[in-house]
Order: structure tokens, then sequence, then C-alpha cells
């Protein structure tokens, strides 16, 4: 399935109070696109909307696929906490989408991604006994086999360590190459490392920050990355 | 000539965690029992030591005595309490989760039903018992009813509590998938709501051998039983002291034994995935 562009534009209130006005953002096709802002910006909102899923506010304007079809069914998401089901076992959780389609799960590509994802050893065992990197893989692992062309990221490493952090990231660049992603963060290093296009999101706008000319994912000792960092960075808390 | 052979202890048998499981879970069944033997002991010796009258305070060992001579008539009664007092709660079992499950689905019928079953819970069975035994002319279904209404809140409100906890991030999560509405009962509330559950059962067992017995004395002065409270009565009633201890000592028994069984199940359902049964090293 060929990932489509998603453009977004519109503005977002909540009990009348303006949590974001009227923005114009593209996700650009098969690339990734990071957005950061300060908490309570409304970076999340942004990423359920796309998602479907229910907000409590009210947004007002569009959400299309480059394509002209639904998103429905076509996105996956990996949020912070791994939303693993505890009474699971670490293959059951990954092949959890196929079984509430209904379908016959492919054990085998289950497999070879938890093979991907270094759990191959660990498929029998319940999260409860992995730790919270080999959780957060678990998690990759599922949103990679539900293959959607378009992935939503909710700052999914920001609770690990910066050792497990890197190679989380190195692992998710890898295997969600020529999906169009979403990924929401905090940590400027992140989104200079990994983002095609690099979003600040305010109050006012969705302002377009240059990412390093290298393609990602990015040398974080590379000058021009660690310049772009603190660049933005500083930017960042400016903005607050 | 004969061989001498010595074992040796494998890495594992010597490994001090290990060792120290073992003393954990040795130590687990000789303390309570250690424990209880002592107190009996004491018991023991304290009405001998002291000439107690045995209609006042029996020794154990009277207790026991009385055990054996009157097996077959306690044993009768027993296993009439215990009829009643598990079919109360597979009843309570039944009727909390249907209820429960129909809470947690609407809100309107939670809150035009919930008052009901508060009032149930919070009125006492004692005082209620009385006007069951007149309504209901089968003395059986009385008692059932009476043991149910005390072991059925727990379930019921704790279902409904359980099925409402599934984090809410979850949700979402099945929305994505597209789950069906039974999808997400069957792999996500239901799970959720199983620690709840089974809390619920540990405190329902008891309480419905709490109706169980409670009803029986009711019944005891005006219908007809012969379930162990009845017994107790009888032997107050007579003077038979080691008697009533006797049957007293029963509804004990069964009441741990109960307790063991939910304890067991709980282990049993959550001990592989829930925080509240999985062991962990200290």
């Amino acid at each position: 399935m060929q990932a489509p562009a998603i453009q977004l534009s519109g503005s977002y209130h909540i009990d009348g109070t303006c949590l974001f006005a009227p923005i114009d953002m593209t996700l650009p096709a098969g690339e990734w696109t990071c957005v950061l802002g300060r908490s309570g910006v409304g970076k999340s909102t942004i990423l359920r909307l796309i998602a479907g899923v229910r907000c409590e506010g009210d947004f007002q304007g569009e959400i299309t696929a480059s394509d002209g079809l639904p998103l429905v069914g076509r996105v996956s998401v990996m949020a912070q906490s791994d939303l693993l089901l505890p009474w699971l076992s670490v293959l059951e959780n990954t092949v959890l989408g196929a079984r509430l389609r209904g379908e016959v799960p492919d054990l085998q590509r289950a497999g070879n991604l938890l093979e991907w994802v270094g759990l191959a050893r660990h498929a029998g065992k319940k999260p409860d006994s992995l730790s919270g990197g080999m959780r957060q893989r678990t998690a990759l692992a599922r949103t990679l086999m539900e293959d959607r062309p378009v992935v939503l990221l909710d700052e999914p490493f920001s609770a690990l360590d910066a050792g497990t952090r890197a190679d989380m990231q190195d692992l998710a660049a890898g295997l969600l190459k020529d999906k169009t992603v979403l990924l929401v963060t905090h940590d400027p290093a992140e989104a200079v490392r990994l983002g095609h296009q690099i979003i600040v999101l305010t109050a006012d706008a969705a302002q377009p920050w240059t990412p390093p000319s290298l393609p990602p994912i990015r040398d974080q000792y590379a000058p021009e990355t660690v310049e772009c960092q603190a660049q933005l960075l500083a930017h960042l808390r400016r903005a607050q | 000539m004969s061989t001498l052979t010595t074992e040796t202890p494998t890495a594992a048998q010597l490994d001090p965690r290990v060792l120290r499981e073992r003393r954990e879970r040795r130590l687990q069944y000789i303390l309570p029992i250690a424990a209880i033997a002592i107190a009996l002991g004491l018991w023991e010796f304290l009405v001998w030591y002291n000439e107690v009258p045995h209609y006042l305070i029996p020794a154990p060992s009277l207790i026991a005595k009385t055990l054996v001579t009157d097996w077959s008539s306690l044993m009768q009664s027993a296993m009439f309490t215990i009829k009643l007092t598990l079919m109360a709660l597979a009843l309570a079992i039944v009727g909390g989760v249907a209820l429960g499950m129909l809470f947690a689905l609407s809100r309107p019928i939670e809150m035009s039903l919930f008052p009901f079953a508060v009032i149930l819970q919070v009125t006492p069975v004692v005082a209620i018992a009385p006007l069951i035994l007149i309504y209901v002319s089968n003395t059986f279904v009385a008692l059932l009813i009476c043991a149910w209404i005390v072991a059925f809140f727990p379930i019921l409100s704790n279902t409904a509590i359980g099925l409402r906890s599934a984090d809410h991030n979850l949700r979402d999560m099945f929305r994505l998938y597209q789950a069906t509405p039974w999808q997400r009962l069957r792999y996500l509330l239901i799970p959720s709501a199983l620690p709840y559950f089974m809390a619920a059962l540990k405190i329902a067992g008891g309480l419905a051998l709490i109706g169980a017995v409670v009803a029986e004395f009711v019944a005891g002065t005006a219908g007809q039983n012969t379930g162990l409270a009845s017994r107790i009565l009888e032997s107050s009633f007579r003077n038979e002291i080691p008697r009533m201890f006797a049957a007293l000592f029963l509804v004990s028994v069964l009441g741990v034994g109960i307790f063991l069984i939910t304890a067991w199940l709980s282990r049993a359902v959550l001990g592989h995935w829930h925080e509240s049964e999985i062991k962990r090293e200290r």
C-alpha cells in the first residue's frame, strides 16, 4: 500500500477556548515529520485527530490524504505508554490487530518482526516480565505488524534511557521506511536526528524548522546536526 | 563389595535465593500450623489447670471428641450449609456479573437500579429475613434469598467498576483497530475487570457463608432446617456447649475453605499477569 501525504488544516477549541488557531500542515508521503512544541499546545491532539480517535474538543477544518481515500483503517499508532495488554504474551500482543479483525494471524511474519526487534526469545513472556525498552520494542513490533501506510508516534521513546532510546530510534527509522510518519516529541535531538520535516507547533501556527541537509537518520555528532539541535532548543525556549 | 555413592548438591540447590525461597515456602505452612497448635495447647492447659467446667468452656480435646461422636449429624448439617452457601454464591456471581455488565453498558440503567442494590446492601439481612420467611413458603429458598442478598452487592459493584476501569488509551487503541463492541468486551473490558471481580469473589465467598448462617439463625426459631447454625442454636437450648463449639468449628473450617479456594482461584486467574498476584523477589 503506497503511503499518502496528509494535509491538515483547521483550528481546535475546547469548551470555547482556542487550543490552536487555524493551522496548515502537510505530512509528506513516505517521510518522517517531527512535531515539537510546549506541553498542552495540541501536538497529541493533532495526532489523535489524524488517527480518528475520540477528542474532547471541537475541530473545525479538514484532514485529507493525497490519494483522496479515507484514513480509517490505514493508520497505526504507537504511544508513550506501550499499551500492551498485560494478560497477553508478547506474540499475542503483536498479532492483536489481526485477531480483532477476525483474521488468522500471520505468526511467521510476527516471529520475523519479533526477531528484528530482538525479542524472538521472549515471544511467550508476559509484558510484566519485560524491561521498558523491551516493552516498547514489542509495541513497535505490533505497529509494524499492522503494516499501515501512516504511522503516528506519540513520544514513543521518551520514557527510555538514552542508549535504548537511540537504539529504538535507529530501529524505528529503519523499519518504518517509506511510511508517512508523524512523530510527536519533546526532544529536539530526536526530531533533528529523525525528521525529514520538523514543525514547531505554537498556539498560532505550525512553523516549519529547517532540518540539516543530511538525510535521516542523521549522525547525532555531525556538526550540522549538533548546530541544528542547539538552535532548535534555543528557539523552543524562546517560544516558551 | 558395595559401592558407596554420595550425592553432590547442584548449583541450583545451593543458590541462596533458591534456599531462601524454599525456607519461606516451608515457613508459610509451618508457622500458622504451629501458632494454631500452640493456641490450642494453651487453651487445653488453661481449661485443665483452672478446672473450667465443660458447660462453660470445653477443652479442645472434648470438642474433637464431640466432633467424632456426632460426626454424621454434624456433617449432614454442614452439607446443608455448604449447599446453601455455594448456591447463594453462584447466584450472586450470575446476578452480579449480569447486572454489573448492564450497569457498565448503560448509565441510565445503573442510575435507575443502583439505589435498589444499595438498599438491599445496607438493610441488615436479619431485618429482612423474617419478612422473606413469611412471604416465601419454601424455607430453603427463603434462606437462599437471604444469603444471596448479602453476597450479591460486592460482585455487582466491583464488576461494574472493573468493566469501566479499562485504560482509556487501550479503549482508543481498540477503536483504532475497529474492534466490535463484543471484541472490546471479550478482549479488553472483561480481562480488565477480572482483578476487581476476583477481589469481590473473595469477599462474597465469606459473605455468602455469613448470610447463610445468619438466615439459618433467623429461620431456626420459626422454620425447619438442618444447617450448622441451627445445630448451634439447638445445642445452645440444650446446653450442649461442646457440640456448639464443634458446629462452630465446622462453620470456621467452611469459611477458611471458601477463602482458600477463592484465593487459589484468584492466583490461578491473575497470577501470570496482574500485579496483585505476581510473586516478586523482595
